[in-house]
């Protein structure tokens, strides 16, 4: 008898976790989950007007753009405000980051080595703010644990690249499996070092998909600086004018 | 006779001869001054650079500019045999990087250089590195110069976060202990720059045995895939500089002889008008304009003599003073100058008597221009003072 209440106990514990807990589910397959917070954030064009909230630890400044993204290759963003920026654009075709700028009404090209630089004071680089490609191609996951983030229960994903060329070798993120969301992300140096942290909030439903409407990026090696990044306006699978992503958008 | 008469004319006139002899001893001591220190200016620059960065000139992988740090990435080159094999005492390995460091968690980008340990071409203060092993430990020791320290607020035994990217692109970073605070004469490999061991940054990097150049102690013909670098052409901003000094110099130097010899000439003119009697008085008694002008020309000769003399006896004791404690140019490295020390003039003899006689050729020709209208004159109207008016 008492065996059969030990099996019967064994029984239910494994139904318990095995299906009545969907995270449980999920952390078998790691891969998959990103690939599910792939499918959730990525559409074939996308609009965003958005605001830039840059503080330095001394003082804050807010920029703010429309921008046109139409796969991993391409964007435009043009910058309205303030006054200084205004009028700015910076077109990425492929590996390559055009700039223009009203003031010196000339367009310059950021490539190689100044993609690293900080954009625009923020604590992203170009290349951070470039960045748009898929996490499920181009790193591996494993899962590394559970934790609860903001009341959420979220599924620590560490990622390591596939590729020795890509900037930030491992990654590490926090998603809600039944969601399929990422609520926080740090970006490490080969070393380990934590370099990046990116708080994803406010999360809503547009059209299909859960999007959150402001992320926060924070450089860790600096003191007292972090970058918001606001979106007011998100379309997705709008139709993007071909002119937005030919090089003569970049004049006045 | 007429050394006689110019000699007893010269003194007798006093302060006046005494002031042109003055002010052309004092000119001759400041162009001897100005043209020793920029010698020596230029050879203490040259001699900083060479020791500490150029050495005998540079092989570097083609392409390879310092003035473009964000292509010193895509400049590196494996070092052959023939550089390689040369023993420590000839030439230097460096490879230079970028690299970002954060020193109170502020960003600040520097100049990664890693240098071979064992080299002694360069003479740079490393020897904190020296210590360490070839494998990267848990932190990575570097050695900043005083400068550099003073900027990033950095000391001796400080941590401080440095990022950089590997070969590849993948960013990078770890902590770095400022094993020590080098006195660099050098402000151009001291100002942003950080030092490393070579092995220690071609790991860090993934770019084993590769070097952005490799200091030699002299010239030793083409090497396949590298490109030489002379010493004029590593010193070129320098040179260019100094030139444009000595041309500055030359431009004092012309107005220093314009004052010598319009001094000269406005005694010489208020001679013939003060001694227009004496003048006619040496005609009447039968001499010729031409011994009268030769009697005033001496007494320009003696004012050159004496201005001589004087520049001996007040420049020689202020030149031994002055090689004894120098010219302080500490505020120069705070332009990049490659010279932070005192520095001492360097007598050139060959330089310094080629401008004697060029000082001392222009004060006799200033003496005996004003007095070549002596061969026009009247003596009856030099007599009674009425030749010249």
């Amino acid at each position: 008898m008492k065996n059969k209440i030990i099996i019967a106990m064994n029984i239910l514990l494994f139904c318990m976790f095995t299906f009545v807990n969907p995270c449980y589910a999920e952390e078998i397959n790691p891969q998959k989950l990103l690939e599910q917070v792939d499918e959730n954030l990525w559409a074939n064009t996308k609009f965003i007007t958005g605001r830039l909230i840059i503080d330095n630890g001394r003082k804050v400044r807010t920029l703010t753009q429309d921008s046109w993204m139409q796969g991993v290759e391409r964007s435009y963003s043009r910058y309205k405000s303030p006054a200084r920026e205004k009028g700015t654009k910076m077109l990425k075709i492929a590996g390559k980051l055009w700039m223009y700028t009203p003031r010196t009404d000339r367009k310059i090209l950021i490539a190689g080595h100044l993609l690293r630089q900080s954009m625009m004071g923020s604590d992203l680089s170009y290349e951070d703010m470039m960045e748009d490609h898929k996490l499920s191609h181009s790193y591996s996951a494993t899962l590394e644990g559970f934790d609860e983030l903001a009341g959420t229960r979220c599924a620590i994903l560490h990622l390591v690249a596939r590729d020795k060329k890509t900037t930030y070798q491992t990654r590490k993120v926090w998603i809600t499996p039944e969601d399929r969301i990422v609520l926080k992300e740090e970006r490490f140096a080969k070393s380990g070092k934590l370099l990046k942290t990116i708080l994803f909030k406010d999360y809503e439903k547009i059209e299909t998909r859960l999007f959150p409407r402001t992320m926060v990026f924070r450089d860790m090696l600096k003191e007292n600086t972090q970058t918001t990044y606001k979106f007011d306006v998100i379309k997705f699978d709008v139709d993007i004018p071909a002119k937005y992503f030919s090089q003569s958008i970049l004049k006045r | 006779m007429n050394w006689g008469i110019a000699a007893k004319n010269f003194y007798r006139q006093g302060l006046r001869a005494f002031l042109n002899v003055l002010v052309a001893a004092l000119s001759i001591i400041a162009l001897i001054f100005m043209l020793s220190l920029l010698n020596g200016f230029q050879a203490q620059a040259t001699r900083n650079l060479v020791s500490t960065d150029v050495g005998g000139g540079h092989y570097r992988a083609p392409g390879f500019d310092i003035l473009t740090p964000t292509e010193w990435e895509d400049f590196t080159i494996s070092v052959p045999e023939v550089l390689s094999d040369l023993p420590a005492k000839d030439k230097s390995e460096v490879l230079i990087q970028q690299g970002q460091i954060y020193p109170n968690r502020r960003l600040y980008p520097v100049q990664l250089r890693g240098i071979e340990m064992d080299q002694s071409l360069l003479r740079l203060p490393l020897a904190g590195l020296e210590s360490f092993e070839n494998e990267l430990g848990e932190n990575i020791p570097a050695v900043v110069g005083v400068k550099m320290a003073r900027k990033a607020h950095l000391k001796k035994g400080d941590t401080v976060v440095l990022k950089w990217r590997d070969k590849g692109g993948a960013v990078d970073a770890r902590d770095v202990l400022i094993v020590d605070v080098g006195d660099i004469v050098n402000p151009r490999i001291d100002d942003g720059v950080v030092w490393l061991r070579l092995d220690h940054l071609q790991a860090m990097t993934d770019r084993k045995g590769e070097v952005s150049w490799v200091a030699v102690r002299k010239y030793l013909g083409s090497v396949e895939g590298f490109e030489f670098h002379g010493i004029e052409l590593l010193m070129a901003d320098l040179l260019a500089l100094l030139r444009q000094d000595r041309i500055n110099s030359k431009i004092l130097w012309g107005i220093l002889m314009v004052l010598v010899c319009t001094s000269v000439f406005n005694t010489q003119i208020l001679n013939i008008f003060k001694r227009q009697k004496e003048i006619g008085t040496l005609m009447a008694l039968g001499m010729e304009p031409q011994q009268v002008v030769k009697i005033f020309t001496l007494e320009g000769v003696l004012a050159a003599l004496w201005a001589l003399f004087f520049a001996v006896v007040l420049g020689v004791p202020f030149f031994i003073w002055f090689q004894g404690v120098g010219f302080d140019v500490s505020h120069l490295s705070e332009a990049s100058f490659p010279i932070r020390e005192t520095i001492y003039p360097d007598y050139h003899p060959r330089e310094i008597l080629v401008s004697v006689l060029i000082v001392l050729t222009l004060i006799i020709a200033s003496a005996w221009l004003p007095v070549k209208k002596i061969t026009r004159l009247d003596p009856t109207l030099a007599l009674r003072g009425r030749a010249i008016t």
